[in-house]
């Protein structure tokens, strides 16, 4: 049965970033819908009931976080729009800013609509200048329509979206980042609690919501709760947009229900391996973050509950495919490489802990490994791992855990044979 | 007592002990209350919290995670766990963090013998590093400010510095630059940090990455002997430490005082003990039986005499003027930077029992009144003075004095701590003038060399004695070090001086003085030495 694309089904039109084009393919319906025959509670509970877990890594339900917001509306809310897409392996977001803004702009004006909120923000990473400019066209489009701005389609209600460009640093994508880099300042993540919904930008309650996850709002409002939940697999519920690259023979951005199998997206959307003598050596299913798949535990569905029972996490949806040409040390080390330099430094074993790895890791891929290294790299990352003030913590430990655990050998055979077993 | 039951209390176990503390303490304050201490670098009980060292990361019952004792507030039913294996095993780590960029030259560290770093790594480190790699290197000697030196490689980018100077200077110089293991503290380009309050960034600090500029290489901190003390560079009466090496100040740092100073000092209080070392001291009495008339004449110069000779020949000259002229045509010049005992005894033996008319306090005053702890007086006890029937400093007074003496109706003058004629207030010719001039002073001035008697003095930190802050507390500067030369304590040397006019008391101590005040001036009822304590007391009716 072939798949109906929901969230890419503008993205091969002509025009596609054109609110005429958008229009003519049914787009505003949802908002329209929802303005016109629902209640904003209503809308959340809509969210909540549609299943729908949030698409930017940590698959947190959007209608339970959006129910965080405290009671009352004395101070302002703010809803902020995460599109600092930075994960390595991750280019699903650009997509949809890039070739279909005003389904991520539907969405952000239903959700915004949903909370309460009348100021919302879009964050939009620093090297997304086509989508900057491509993204503030489509605000421009639909205020003109009068989808933003005052008594939007005559509901009475006001929403103003403020564009900014990020300044490209991998962690204002973390959220609280994101606020203080919003607010003008350096971006450090902040210490949690408390959260975002109660104190946020500007020391309001806010929400931040990642640009898929806004994407299928838009499919809600549409179409509603119970057909959102029909898609997918229970728990994990609605379309996904995965990100295939490495060594794919077609890399790219496919769009399946959640709990796909990761073979059937490697094997029949990106068709196959790269290389026909080259097999599957690992797989990384949810951005660099995440922890590698060896080969033969890559038979697993791709939502967020079976990867994390493979000891994974769906995160990001980056699939990073390896073939058997690959060398593990020096896979980690290029990922290690990025993560020393996006450390923001602000916290101890986020800071020292990620030059740490990279050092132990440049000199085992250069021959010059010792017999504890390994051991070393997993004791480092276990000091790193839950003690840090934001995920980043996690984010290169993990990594570090996973290749050193599942490719031991490898990493052995660095040391014993003073080189690269893999170099030629 | 602590209430569990209050609705603003809460009651929490830390390792098994229980505790009750406010609602919105946090777990390490509520551990400290019993005495548990949890490690920090970055927390400072007088700034934000920042949560970044994690070096204060303990078990929290049903966390999954570690979590922060400085930014977990304590809730009802907590239990909290600082020493477990799991603990003290992220502790290691921390620790080992920390070090493997740090240059580790305790040898050559003025921070050796009161660092964190070196603290923490014996009570909670490994004692070894599995670092084998190059370190990360940064500029080792960047005057940061004028009298601040910053090391990058020492840093551990607590930014305790940072938060001071936005939150409690207001001055915003710092902040942390670049990012991961190259992160660094610096100053913004054009502005150094050479806001009067730098040196706290200094004492804050808790490794030894800021290093007090003029204490830099000067004494090894486990040779200092700390005197809790007042500082003497304003009406502010900041709570001070006085650190003494080999019979000389080094350093004076701020100690806590909640009502005074909280845990700060500005700049210039923390350099009043260089004049002792950089001025010219008058260490020795001097008396000039002729001194040269302002029209000329036979000029002997001052000469040595010991403190009787000296103290003679002032009360002879004082008497002669007396009993000719009568007490009207005597009058002193007396210093507000004097403690309340040396006012006293100014008051007592020179109006009293001399029976000068008139006692003059001038004012010394400098920039404006600032909203942290810096006063435009540049006395620490104008408010002693006036609580003491002196009056408020006076810019005028002086002046009159000249006029008086000019015009013949004053004849003899006694000067305890101050130099009209160096600071313009008085001139050359008006001092020339007079039959008796006896000054009793820290320093060589242009005064002096018009004196006919003069007696060495005690200065900052020689000395014990009380100062009244311009709020009104009074608090005890203590002796750290040995007087200079044959100086005394100023109320001494006028007890010596009425004893020749027949002064009876004894006044065996400055206690002794400072209990006459007690019993006399009721804003002091009921204080002493004992009750004033390390924190001094607020007087009544200030």
């Amino acid at each position: 049965m072939a798949y109906e694309p929901l969230l890419l089904r503008n993205v091969h039109r002509e025009g596609s970033r054109s609110i005429d084009v958008y229009m003519a393919n049914g787009g505003y319906q949802g908002l329209r819908r929802a303005l016109k025959e629902m209640a904003p509670e209503a809308m959340v509970e809509e969210v909540k009931s549609s299943g729908l877990r949030g698409r930017g890594g940590a698959g947190f339900s959007t209608g339970m976080k959006w129910s965080f917001l405290p009671p009352g509306l004395e101070k302002p809310r703010y809803l902020c729009v995460n599109a600092d897409e930075s994960e390595p392996g991750t280019f699903k977001d650009r997509v949809l800013i890039e070739q279909d803004p005003h389904l991520v702009l539907e969405g952000t004006i239903i959700s915004a609509w949903a909370i309460q909120c009348h100021t919302a923000f879009f964050y939009i990473r620093g090297e997304f200048q086509a989508g900057f400019r491509i993204f503030g066209q489509a605000i421009e489009e639909a205020r003109a329509r009068g989808f933003l701005g005052k008594n939007i389609l005559g509901s009475g209600f006001d929403l103003d979206i403020i564009l900014y460009r990020g300044a490209g640093a991998y962690i204002c994508g973390e959220e609280t980042a994101l606020l203080e880099s919003l607010e003008g300042k350096r971006g450090l993540p902040r210490i949690k609690p408390p959260f975002p919904a109660i104190v946020g930008l500007y020391g309001c309650p806010t929400i931040i919501n990642n640009v898929e996850t806004l994407a299928n709002v838009t499919l809600i409002a549409e179409r509603g709760a119970a057909w959102f939940a029909s898609i997918g697999r229970p728990k994990n519920t609605g379309p996904k947009l995965f990100c295939l690259s490495g060594h794919v023979k077609r890399p790219g951005v496919y769009e399946a229900p959640l709990g796909t199998p990761l073979l059937t997206l490697l094997n029949e959307h990106a068709g196959g391996m790269l290389h026909r003598d080259r097999p599957l050596k690992a797989c990384v299913p949810g951005g660099s973050s995440m922890k590698v798949l060896p080969a033969d535990r890559c038979d697993v569905l791709m939502d967020f509950d079976s990867l994390a029972a493979a000891g994974t996490m769906l995160g990001s949806a980056g699939g990073m495919v390896m073939d058997s040409s690959t060398c593990m040390v020096a896979a980690l080390l290029n990922l290690a490489e990025f993560y020393e330099h996006e450390s923001c430094g602000q916290c101890t074993p986020c800071r020292e802990g990620t030059g740490w790895f990279t050092r132990i890791l440049r000199r085992l891929e250069g021959g010059q490994g010792r017999p504890e290294d390994p051991d070393l790299l997993l004791d480092v990352a276990r000091k790193v791992e839950g003690n840090t003030i934001c995920p980043f913590g996690e984010a290169v430990a993990w990594p570090v855990q996973s290749y050193v655990t599942e490719f031991r050998s490898e990493f052995d055979a660095h040391v014993m044979r003073k080189a690269c077993p893999l170099a030629g | 007592m602590p209430d569990p039951n209050s609705p603003d209390e809460v009651a929490l176990l830390i390792d098994g002990r229980p505790v009750v503390v406010r609602k919105g303490t946090m777990v390490l304050q509520a551990a400290e209350k019993l005495g548990i201490v949890v490690p920090h670098y970055c927390y400072h009980p007088g700034l934000s919290i920042a949560g970044n060292c994690r070096m204060c990361l303990v078990e929290i019952e049903k966390a999954p995670k570690l979590q922060i004792g400085c930014a977990t507030p304590a809730t009802q039913g907590m239990v909290v766990k600082t020493t477990t294996p799991r603990v003290q095993s992220t502790r290691e780590g921390i620790m080992e963090f920390l070090l493997i960029n740090h240059p580790l030259d305790c040898p050559i560290c003025d921070q050796a013998g009161e660092c964190r770093l070196q603290e923490y790594s014996a009570s909670y480190g490994t004692g070894q590093s599995r670092f084998v790699e190059e370190k990360i290197h940064h500029e080792k000697r960047d005057p940061i400010g004028a009298r601040v030196m910053f090391d990058g490689e020492r840093c551990i980018k607590c930014t305790r510095c940072v938060r001071f100077c936005d939150e409690v200077s207001k001055t915003h110089e710092l902040d942390l630059f670049e990012r991961g293991g190259h992160a660094i503290i610096g100053a913004f380009p054009g502005r150094p940090l050479d806001n009067p309050y730098s040196g706290n960034t200094v004492d804050i600090c808790p490794v030894g990455a800021l290093t007090w500029t003029p204490f830099r290489f000067r004494a090894r901190v486990w040779f200092l002997k700390d005197t809790p003390s007042v500082c003497a560079g304003c009406a502010r009466g900041c709570n001070v430490n006085v650190a003494v090496y080999d019979g000389r100040i080094h350093r004076i740092t701020p100690r806590f005082n909640g009502e005074v100073n909280s845990h700060w000092m500005c700049d210039f209080g923390r350099q009043i003990h260089e004049p002792l070392y950089a001025r010219a001291r008058l260490d020795r009495p001097l008396v000039n039986q002729a001194p040269a008339s302002s029209t000329g004449g036979g000029a002997e110069g001052p000469a040595r005499a010991t403190v009787g000779e000296a103290l003679d020949l002032a009360a002879g000259r004082l008497r002669a003027v007396t009993s000719r002229f009568g007490p009207d045509s005597l009058a002193a010049i007396v210093s507000a930077r004097l403690t309340l005992e040396d006012l006293h005894l100014a008051k007592k033996v020179l109006a009293g029992v001399l029976g000068a008319a008139r006692l003059v306090v001038p004012a010394h005053e400098q920039g404006q009144d600032d909203a942290l702890l810096i006063r435009k007086d540049k006395t620490p006890n104008a408010k002693g003075a006036m609580l003491l029937g002196l009056g408020a400093p006076d810019p005028q007074g002086v002046a009159g004095l000249s006029g008086d003496i000019l015009a013949g109706r004053l004849r003899g003058l006694v000067v305890v701590g101050e130099d009209p004629l160096g600071d313009g207030l008085m001139s050359e010719e008006a001092l020339r003038a007079l039959e008796a001039l006896v000054v009793i002073d820290s320093w060589r001035s242009p005064t002096l060399e018009a004196a006919h008697a003069a007696l060495p003095a005690c200065g900052y930190g020689e000395y014990e004695g009380v100062f009244v802050s311009f709020a009104g507390r009074a608090q005890r500067a203590r002796q750290a070090v040995r007087p200079r030369g044959l100086a005394d304590p100023p109320w001494l040397i006028l007890r010596e001086l009425g004893r020749r006019f027949g002064l009876s008391e004894a006044y065996p101590s400055a206690s002794a003085v400072f209990d006459e005040v007690v019993s006399q001036v009721p804003a002091f009822a009921g204080l002493s030495y004992r009750a004033l304590g390390e924190t001094g007391r607020p007087t009544t009716g200030a």
